[in-house]
């Protein structure tokens, strides 16, 4: 039986290929995710380890802080040094302690011509360091040149000399959180045996003008001490705490250092792995369906050859484990391809991060063994859980079925549960309890789709349909998010339970004429500015990516490929749609609805993909709307200075700024705002911070009490009406408060405002005194400022522009252009999104191009007959083009309608987050659909091909 | 193209396709196969022709290069005036198309269409309406009225032959070509499609020539030609069962 399973295997060789696709493109993904993160994170494990490589003992403060940007300490001061220095152990160089302060800042270099460098809102941070003077604590290794002596002098690091060409000698601009300077660069600087620590850009200082720019004069971040050969790091760690006598004060080894640096990183980066395996399991449950989709079809045509089996001895189990046999080596194999391409793809990954801004550094590929064992498990059992319907159905193939004339177009299958012995249900009934949610799925709606009739399964779907919905709307209203995953889940099995349904009422409209018209017209419109966008968008991101001449050179070679594809597919898709008037059209349609099981779970697959996609759509452009909404109803301020890189992240500008700003005769009201983490009553929540007075007047947060507001002193914090309404809050009341600083704060509520969060800021305002004495670093994310009476807006523009100059991450925006920068920053997340579902959509498609080939296979007679009578190989092409496009339509229609549903839901579940307005855009959405369709012929090229090409005489007599 | 000049019914000997010299060798070597062997053979307008001979001797490879679905290795074919060798794929399928009809032994109809749409296929697919008094007049002769909106999965085995040989004569083509239209029926079933192509040659001047084994189908013709081993052998003009079933006795001696 084995021998002939292998045998059934590579007779076809076809159908293997096709099914080892879908299972390789979703094992791949997969795989590349879990290389890259493997890679970053032993590329920073390395790092880690390096930059704490001659620290023995670290002396920190004890007390700590939870942000969303990582663990916070206080700092501690400076004279601890003195007193580590007495304890035994501490090693000496040159009759001084082997001790360093540590500081670290914000510090961003700004380029010759004038650009910042690094981007730390999204990339690679911009940091500031002491350059430390024991060379055994210190990671860094000059380069060229030496130390820097006075203030005015710094150390840059290699990747950044080179990227801005930055030599040795050279006068360049520093931005910090005091007013930009020019400093000498005496030295450049690697790290360990890298160019820069994770493709960070450095700065180091002299510890004099490092504490000076943190304003730090007599205090530190931690100090880190070298001990004597043969003192271990525990010892020395027990010395230096027993010679220090300051409360507060912790001291640890190197290595727990090393230990907890790893893991911080490891926890900061968790969100992004969160966030790429989503994506590559969404490819994997697409590919679910393609791979259940082969084997159906499979099965289905080896009806006959089966029945033969059953007729001359095989036992129904027999039969079963022979389609099982092929799936499991098909599952293998394709994992085993699938591994290796995800390698290559972890590489694609990184560079496709990189290009949208997110900078991670890794080094060398990392292949752990768990990446083997997850991707070929997963693949192996996604792929035999997916046949198992289809073998079951195998295994009940009446031996009577080999007599009769054709048995592949039959729809009465023999019911499934029927030929099954005892056993044989109770191992079922095992392995539906273990298998994998996606694998049980499919096997559910294969055993729903033969045991019940339409209508039953309309009432089933929609009941399944119906308590997925409420599972969803339960979940939003009652903030359980699991339970809103867990509806979805069951919403698309309730869509794929109507589907055929839907498939066979539906593909006859989609097929019809209209249809057709609009297809026609708007394909033939959208050929023009669609491909122009595309071309356009390539040769932007090639420049991106490669830069210079050979990105030149890419991008036009990129481009001209692209169009000359998108081209062939516009024409196509109109000739489809041509088609779809004459009898090509009809036969298309009437295809796509012979078999609505399988019409259904192809389309099923790019509903996935559309679904998401329009999600997302969707979910972009009310973010948007809201955004707009808010700053055209509270912003008063002319002008906002904003950082050019958009995002909120560290950016800022130092608060010189906006003193500058307020100072110019042209403006009236000016005031930077400054973001915070802090502990309020025992939980970590993000602050905003401003002159009161002034913010008042720029920006509307309808304060309760306008004077109030105004008069908020230090010690005092604003809070929304909304959380002081939830926390029961009224003014006069004391909230306890934690911040970077150190110690613990009681806050007076003075105030309450009504533009929150909801509004896009914030539901927590402290007064710019308590936000100064309270944090480390003082930075202006943005600031606003309003013209004087009777100044123009160009002369207004003018006078701080010229101000804003020596800040180069700053740009002067008006309302419209801050608005626009915002919708940017959307637009660039949202479009990561799409290349990252782009692998789904693109398993969808192989789905389609599988399932023509395969029933074109089916059809090989029904071909040589339109042939004979006359039928011309454009013609048949076209025939199966509208087939495929109507699969993909009738996928877009459903995916949109679940977009659209969810979408709507979530918008309403985001409401108190700031996106309150529900904006579907009806132009990308249709947008979305002509794509699909497009993408839908180019998919179907390849199987159109082979049918036109099919010996027609051949085809005639095949059996 | 050519024909379509003069008027078929004041040259009633006029040839509606022949086979000049035609060959047709398969595979090469020692597994040569001469499946056609130097076949020179003329079929006359308005005249049923049966082909007939033992199996393997060439009839359905004779009947393929003749309706263009097939290339001879050598010789030529000629469609009225039109050589078929030097045509090319698509100007074969137009051919296909427009000027010749088919019978099938089964499998003869797409599927999903219904019977009507079956008839009118190749019209439809060469964008032609079709000519409604004649498609009437062929419905009703086949008897198929009532059946129009059936599709083929919802009619007996010579109900679907009925609705082929509609088909080919729906679009007025120049011939029609049947490879063992009766093979799989009944002998009641496959003499009413045999009466059905005998009217059609009789009383609208079509062409048939078709390939067979049953020599009571053969009876129907009024010319039967015989092959072996890819040559033509004998033939026999208005032939009966019994004369035609004489000679393939002799043929087995
Ligand atoms: N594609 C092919 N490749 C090789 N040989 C072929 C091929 N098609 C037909 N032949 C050979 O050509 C010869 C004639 O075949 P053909 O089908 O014309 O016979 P036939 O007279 O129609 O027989 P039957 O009455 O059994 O249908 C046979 O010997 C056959 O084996
Ligand atoms: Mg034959």
């Amino acid at each position: 039986m084995l021998k002939l399973t292998l045998k059934g295997l590579f007779a076809h060789k076809l159908r293997f290929a096709l099914t080892a696709l879908a299972v390789m493109l979703g094992v791949s993904f997969l795989s590349g995710t879990l290389v890259l993160t493997d890679t970053i994170k032993r590329t920073f494990d390395e790092l880690f380890a390096d930059v704490n490589k001659g620290t023995d003992a670290y002396v920190r403060s004890s007390e700590k802080l939870d942000s969303h940007l990582g663990t916070i300490r206080p700092r501690i001061p400076a004279s601890l040094i003195s007193e580590i220095a007495k304890s035994e152990g501490v090693a000496r160089q040159h009759g001084s302690p082997v001790a360093q302060g540590q500081l670290q800042l914000s510090a961003q270099l700004v380029g010759k011509s004038g650009e910042p460098v690094g981007d730390p809102g999204q990339g690679a941070p911009t940091l500031g360091f002491i350059w430390d003077d024991f060379r055994q604590l210190s990671p860094w290794k000059l380069d060229t040149g030496r130390a820097p002596r006075a203030d005015d002098e710094v150390v840059i690091d290699k990747g950044s000399a080179d990227k801005t060409g930055y030599k040795v000698g050279d006068k360049v601009q520093i931005l910090t959180q005091v007013a930009p300077a020019k400093y000498r660069v005496v030295g450049i600087a690697k790290f360990g045996r890298a160019d820069s620590p994770g493709g960070a850009s450095v700065t180091l200082f002299t510890r004099e003008q490092a504490q000076t720019i943190a304003r730090a004069r007599n205090q530190f971040d931690g100090i880190a001490v070298g001990g004597q050969a043969g003192v271990s790091q525990a010892d020395l760690v027990k010395r230096i705490r027993s010679s220090i006598d300051l409360p507060k004060i912790q001291v640890i080894t190197g290595a727990e250092l090393t230990k907890e640096n790893q893991n911080e990183i490891q926890k900061s980066l968790s969100f992004f792995n969160t966030f790429l395996l989503i994506f590559a399991l969404v490819a994997l449950f697409v590919s679910c369906f393609i791979i259940f989709n082969t084997f159906s079809i499979v099965v289905a045509q080896r009806t006959k050859e089966m029945a033969l089996l059953r007729a001359i001895g095989a036992s129904g189990r027999q039969v079963m484990s022979s389609v099982l046999g092929e799936s499991l080596v098909v599952g293998f194999l394709a994992s085993v391809a699938g591994l290796g391409v995800g390698i290559v793809l972890a590489g694609g990954l990184k560079a496709l991060l990189g290009s949208f801004g997110i900078d991670i550094p890794a080094g060398g590929t990392v292949l752990n063994t768990r990446t083997v064992v997850v991707a070929l498990l997963v693949g192996t059992v996604v792929t035999v859980a997916s046949a198992i319907a289809p073998s079951l159905r195998a295994s009940v193939v009446p031996p009577i079925a080999a007599m009769r004339a054709s048995a592949l177009e039959g729809t009465e299958s023999p019911s499934l549960l029927s030929g099954l012995s005892r056993s044989t249900k109770i191992i079922l009934g095992v392995l539906v309890a273990i298998f994998v949610p996606g694998g049980v799925i499919i096997l559910l709606i294969a055993w729903l789709s033969r045991k019940v009739s339409w209508l039953g399964r309309v009432a089933l779907g929609l009941v399944v349909l119906t308590l997925g919905a409420a599972a969803i709307l339960v979940g939003l209203f009652g903030g359980r998010i699991a339970l809103v995953g867990v509806g979805a889940v069951v919403v698309f099995v309730g869509i794929a339970l109507l589907g055929p349904v839907i498939a066979r009422r539906t593909s006859r409209l989609l097929g019809s004429k209209p249809v057709a018209m609009f297809v026609l017209f708007a394909g033939a419109l959208m050929t023009l500015a669609f491909g122009l966008a595309t071309v356009a968008s390539l040769v932007q991101s090639a420049l991106a990516l490669f830069g210079g001449k050979i990105g030149t050179a890419l991008a036009l070679a990129a481009a001209a490929a692209a169009a000359a594809v998108l081209a062939a597919a516009c024409v196509n898709l109109v000739v489809a749609a041509r088609a779809a008037f004459r009898v090509e059209g009809r036969l298309g349609t009437q295809n796509a609805e012979r078999n609505p099981n399988r019409t259904a779970s192809t389309a099923a697959a790019l509903m996935i993909g559309v679904a998401l996609v329009a999600l997302i759509t969707i979910l972009a452009s009310s973010t948007k709307a809201s955004i707009g909404a808010t700053i055209d109803k509270a912003f008063r301020a002319d002008y906002i200075v904003a950082p050019k890189a958009g995002g909120f992240g560290g950016s800022g500008f130092s608060p010189e700024l906006a003193t500058a700003v307020k100072a110019l005769p042209e403006i009236q009201t000016a005031t930077g705002l400054r973001f915070g983490t802090a502990e309020l009553d025992g939980k970590s929540k993000f602050l905003i911070s401003a002159d009161p007075k002034a913010l008042n007047e720029l920006f509307d947060l309808q304060p309760a009490n306008t004077t109030a507001f105004e008069n908020l002193g230090p010690d005092q914090i604003a809070v929304s009406k909304r959380i002081a309404k939830e926390k029961g809050w009224k003014v006069g009341d004391t909230v306890k408060a934690r911040f970077p600083n150190g110690g613990t704060t009681d806050l007076t509520v003075a105030a309450k405002f009504g533009v929150g969060q909801q509004g896009g800021l914030s539901d927590y305002f402290v007064s710019l005194d308590t936000f100064s004495r309270n944090y480390p670093e003082q930075f202006d994310v943005q600031v606003y400022a309003k013209l004087k009476p009777g100044v123009s807006l160009a002369a207004g523009k003018l006078a701080m522009d010229r101000v804003v100059k020596p800040y180069a991450n700053a740009k002067v925006e008006d309302q419209a252009g801050f608005k626009a920068k915002q919708e940017q920053s959307i637009d660039q997340f949202v479009n990561l999104i799409y290349a990252l579902l782009f692998l789904a959509v693109i398993i969808a498609g192989i789905g389609i191009a599988n399932t023509l080939a395969l029933s074109i296979v089916e059809r090989t007679r029904e071909i040589g007959l339109l042939r004979a009578v006359g039928m011309t190989r454009s013609q048949l092409k076209s025939t199966i083009r509208w087939e495929a496009v109507i699969i993909a339509l009738l996928g877009t229609v459903l995916g949109l309608v679940i977009g659209l549903v969810f979408g709507w839901a979530i918008v309403r579940a985001l409401s108190d987050q700031g996106i309150n307005k529900f904006a579907p855009p009806g132009a990308q959405l249709v947008v979305i659909v002509l794509i699909a369709a497009l993408l839908a012929v180019l998919f179907a090229y390849f199987p159109a091909r082979r049918a036109a090409r099919l010996d027609v005489l051949k085809a005639i007599s095949t059996e | 193209m050519t024909s379509v000049a003069s008027d078929p019914r004041s040259a009633p000997t006029k040839v509606a396709a022949r086979a000049v010299n035609a060959s047709k060798i398969y595979g090469s070597g020692e597994a040569e196969v001469r499946a056609l062997d130097g076949i020179s053979v003329e079929f006359a307008d308005c005249a049923f022709t049966a082909i007939m001979g033992p199996s393997g001797s060439g009839k359905s490879t004779l009947l393929h290069c003749l309706a263009g679905l097939d290339r001879v290795t050598g010789g030529q074919i000629f469609l009225g005036d039109v050589e078929m060798s030097s045509a090319n794929e698509k100007q074969l399928t137009l051919i296909r198309r427009d000027r010749i009809g088919f019978v099938f032994q089964a499998f003869n109809l797409i599927p999903t269409l219904d019977a009507e749409e079956n008839i009118t296929l190749p019209m439809a697919l060469a964008g032609r309406k079709p000519d409604k008094e004649w498609f009437d007049t062929v419905v009703r002769t086949v008897g198929l009225a009532d059946r129009l909106h059936h599709r083929p999965s919802e009619l007996s085995g010579g109900q679907q032959q009925r609705v082929a040989v509609a088909r080919a004569l729906a679009s007025k083509p120049d011939l029609i070509f049947a490879d063992e239209p009766t093979g799989n029926l009944d002998s009641h079933a496959g003499a009413e499609i045999l009466g059905f192509m005998r009217r059609a040659v009789d009383d609208f001047r079509q062409t048939i020539v078709m390939v067979t084994h049953d020599p009571v189908a053969a009876s129907y013709a009024d010319r039967v030609v015989f092959l072996a081993d890819g040559k033509i052998v004998d033939e026999m003009l208005d032939p009966t069962a019994d004369l035609v079933l004489d000679r393939l006795k002799n043929f087995g001696e």
